[in-house]
């Protein structure tokens, strides 16, 4: 079976990844510790506002918020542009390239084993402790599965940004320079720091059609929304689904072009 | 044979240095890059600093400018830490791969002989932000300026810095224990980002854990109060720079007790 | 004067964890306290003298790196005694690292980014190195090997043989009492391996430097070691003379003849005469593994050919490699 392949490559990462059981362990606390040093910052935060809601965000909706985006981006970051700017340098792509794999899934399915640790071990806990300790303020309904679908675009999205940024270090060196320009624009654009509500408004009008909301502010939107109408749900979910198909195409080109124009000079 | 004294550290660091930044020229686009990589990471956070006081004018007494000022001071005592201890990162890998063992041949220091190997200039754009930041709310809480607070803003930078270099030292060592230590140096990074936020939004607990566990307060907030609350200075404000050959002591026992008791992977 | 460097009785173990097989398995090493002690090397003991190049040799794993991490002071022995240049290595690290040169296959201790002659210059500074010795040692360099095209090459853009060579060159130029070369030759071509090989003879002769090399090409061996150590599973094998090794095994010599004839059946046919010796075939040759202390080699040759149409034939000495290969197979009785 085709799926057969890719799921091996998912078994193998799962147990690459808990190989290293101390770093587990430590990934765990480090994200609650963290998770606690938000919490406090907030808090104080809205303890100096002069009201409850500020931009339509209460203390929990913001604690919420920021709280599962970051889980969110522990679950996502696969280091992408790393690994391929490594392998670039190194010539390992060439060994890459030979398997009988296109590229840019052999890297995906290589990671998606990290997926699934890093869901049990980072975003279900964190989950958990935020619903208990905001006393079931996240509402368990269908929003649940519109936030389950979410993720998954959002997953596609940003592995397709990732991979063409990483494509870009056929043309350079520098990759330390431009993963830390895209996780910079990413984290900032996507509302992953601060909450897109709290943007000032021209800010939020080109942010809204700039693919990187979709990553993390529209999956987080979908949760915190306990009752949500259709036409929200369509138009945040459709949203999604375009930016996915068009940076995976966009991706796939801009490589393919890449890799003939390497071919062709020699790389 | 004969002693090798502080000069003759200098003086091979120099060379290293000079010889360093010599070929870093030949790669210009790999700088050029870099620095604006750098460049967008600071921008984006003011961005988002600005955004968070667009909403909320003060944090837990604290206003816009005075946190400016802890901003300006931690990204200032980041600098050495970005420029010397850069290597730092990629500890974990030659450790794992086994190519840490290179390190150990030389009659020499080895921390030294190990961190002398990269200089991060990308750090110098850091500090030429971090400097204007601090002049610009110096100026705007109207301050004054007197040598004797130069030489304060001075020798607690310095402490801030031995404190940010401790600290990753630290989390750096662990991979001599743990293999896949990128966790924890990742997660000090992340933690350093909330060093710019008063120590006094956190509970007692935490309050004591960031400052003698994980003493991340030290990198700007009670070396800031003897600038900015000179009539409530506490104790540790005046310990700090203490505090901080302590911990930078500490973190280098551990850090070479580990290189001590490596072994190398492989037969 | 006393041996340069001192093995007495040293052994070393590691803690490892078991690890289990599969999914099931990784999770439950999550929680595992299961750890087994490996003895990686077990109670070896030897004496080096000054001036001598001494082959160590084992299969994959066998402790060889171990026992050179502890000779150089990167590891500190479970138990026994090392002393190197009189120095207990572990000890006094910077100390020993003054003395001795080292040189790991394939991982270049050189500055990665630098010109060759700019890493030179930082080891003369590193080493404090007199001007006098160090312009001394590159002139003799010149002399060795055409240097003057790798100076003011980085090294990041050297080929393998180059980046070795330079290693190997910046690993004898602070004139080092002893210098370890791990697998020096291995991925290299012919003439490169010569190359390096005449290399480090010419070193060894001309400041008398203990040259202690662990290497998995025999070609290393025939060409520079009189004196060879194997260990296997951390034990030692064997200490001696290589002559001594061949002479060790019987005498064995291989004849080589060639028939008419289908050579795979013909060599069964020879089995069978034969049923004592070992018996191989080629494309050209069937090959006859004689021991010497049982029959002369003269004797099956004519007790072959009343049987055989010999059209031609060659005796061959046994080679280190199969020597090697006999120890490692059967070990030593």
């Amino acid at each position: 079976m085709k799926l057969k392949k890719y799921l091996s490559l998912t078994r193998a990462g799962i147990i690459e990844s808990l190989q290293f059981r101390l770093a587990t362990v430590i990934m765990v606390i480090g994200n609650l510790l963290y998770l606690i040093v938000v919490y406090f910052l907030w808090k104080s935060i809205y303890a100096s506002a002069e009201t409850d809601v500020v931009n339509g965000m209460t203390f929990t909706d913001t604690l919420i918020y920021l709280v599962l985006a970051t889980a969110l981006f522990n679950f996502m970051e696969m280091y992408t542009v790393w690994e391929m700017g490594r392998n670039i340098q190194s010539g390992k792509i060439v060994l890459d390239l030979l398997k009988p794999m296109e590229y840019r899934r052999y890297l995906f399915w290589s990671y998606s084993g990290s997926f699934v640790t890093q869901f049990f071990f980072t975003f279900l806990p964190t989950f958990i402790v935020v619903s208990v300790v905001t006393h079931g303020a996240v509402p368990l309904g269908i929003n649940l599965l519109f936030f389950a679908v979410s993720v998954v675009l959002a997953v596609l999205i940003n592995y397709s940004i990732d991979f063409i940024v990483g494509t870009i270090c056929l043309y350079t060196e520098s990759i330390w320079g431009i993963n830390i320009m895209k996780q910079v624009i990413v984290l900032l654009l996507s509302g992953a720091t601060v909450p897109i509500a709290f943007f000032p408004e021209p800010l939020k009008t080109v942010v809204y059609y700039l693919p990187f909301q979709s990553i993390y502010n529209a999956p987080l939107t979908l949760l915190l929304n306990g009752s949500p109408t259709p036409e929200t749900v369509f138009e945040i979910l459709g949203t999604q689904l375009l930016w996915c198909i068009g940076m995976t195409l966009l991706g796939k080109l801009f490589w393919k072009l890449s890799l003939r124009q390497i071919t062709v000079n020699g790389g | 044979m004969k002693r090798k004294g502080l000069g003759f550290y200098l003086r091979i660091y120099g060379k290293i240095l000079a010889q360093d930044l010599k070929s870093k020229m030949s790669y210009r686009a790999d700088f050029i890059i870099s620095t604006i990589g750098m460049i967008f990471t600071n921008i984006a956070g003011f961005a988002s600093f600005w955004i968070l006081f667009r909403n909320f004018p003060s944090i837990n007494g604290w206003n816009y400018y005075e946190i400016l000022f802890l901003y300006g001071f931690s990204l200032i005592s980041l600098t050495p830490v970005q420029c010397l201890l850069d290597n730092n990162w990629s500890l974990r890998s030659y450790v794992y791969l086994g190519d840490f063992i290179k390190y150990c041949f030389r009659p020499i220091n080895l921390f030294f002989y190990y961190q002398s190997e990269v200089f991060d200039i990308k750090g110098l754009g850091q500090l030429a932000f971090g400097i204007g930041t601090l002049i610009y709310s110096w100026i705007k809480l109207g301050l004054g300026f007197t040598p004797l607070m130069l030489l304060k803003v001075i020798v607690f930078l310095i402490t801030a810095s031995l404190i940010m270099m401790a600290l990753q030292n630290a989390a750096a060592a662990t991979c001599f224990w743990i293999h896949n230590s990128f966790y924890l140096l990742d997660m000090t990074l992340k933690f350093k980002d909330y060093a710019k936020y008063p120590v006094t939004i956190f509970s007692p607990v935490f309050r004591f854990i960031f400052t003698f566990i994980m003493p991340i307060a030290f990198i700007a907030y009670y070396p800031s109060l003897v600038i900015l609350r000179p009539d409530e200075v506490p104790l540790l404000s005046w310990l700090s720079p203490l505090f901080g050959c302590v911990f930078f002591w500490l973190s280098y026992k551990l850090w070479m007790f580990g290189a001590m008791k490596y072994s190398g992977t492989g037969s | 004067m006393p041996p340069i460097i001192t093995i007495q009785n040293v052994t070393k173990e590691f803690k490892v964890l078991n690890r289990r097989e599969g999914l099931k398995g990784s999770l439950k090493d999550l929680f595992s306290r299961d750890y087994k002690i490996v003895r990686a090397v077990d109670n070896i003991s030897m004496n080096i003298e000054q001036g001598e190049i001494v082959g160590y040799l084992g299969p994959n794993g066998a402790g060889k790196s171990t026992t050179i991490k502890m000779m150089t002071g990167v590891l500190e022995p479970t138990s026994g005694e090392i002393l190197v240049g009189g120095n207990v290595p572990y000890k006094n690290r910077t100390k020993n690292a003054q003395e001795i040169g080292v040189v790991f296959g394939q991982r270049s201790q050189l500055w990665w980014a630098l010109p060759l002659i700019e890493s030179f210059k930082l080891l003369k500074d590193i080493y404090q190195i007199a001007d006098r010795d160090y312009e001394n040692m590159l002139e003799m360099y010149r002399s060795l090997a055409d240097i003057e095209p790798l100076l003011h090459k980085p090294v990041r853009q050297m080929s393998l043989g180059q980046r070795t060579l330079s290693d190997i060159l910046a690993a004898f130029l602070h004139n080092p009492k002893i210098v370890f070369l791990d697998e020096p030759t291995i991925g290299l071509d012919v003439s490169m391996k010569s190359k390096i090989r005449e290399l480090i003879h010419a070193l060894n002769k001309e400041k008398n430097t203990t040259v202690i090399l662990t290497t998995h090409d025999m070609g290393d061996v025939d060409a520079l070691c009189r004196r060879i150590v194997i260990i296997d599973k951390g034990k030692m094998l064997y200490d001696n003379d290589i002559e001594h090794l061949k002479g060790f095994f019987g005498s064995y010599r291989t004849l080589k003849i060639r028939v008419d004839g289908i050579l795979s059946e013909r060599a069964e046919e020879v089995k069978a005469q034969l049923p004592d010796f070992s018996v191989s075939a080629d494309e050209e040759w069937i090959s006859v593994l004689v021991d010497e202390e049982r029959a002369a080699v003269m004797e099956v040759l004519n007790q072959l050919q009343s049987s055989f149409d010999i059209r031609d034939m060659q005796l061959e000495e046994i080679s280190t490699e199969d020597v090697i290969k006999k120890i490692y197979e059967e070990g030593v009785e």
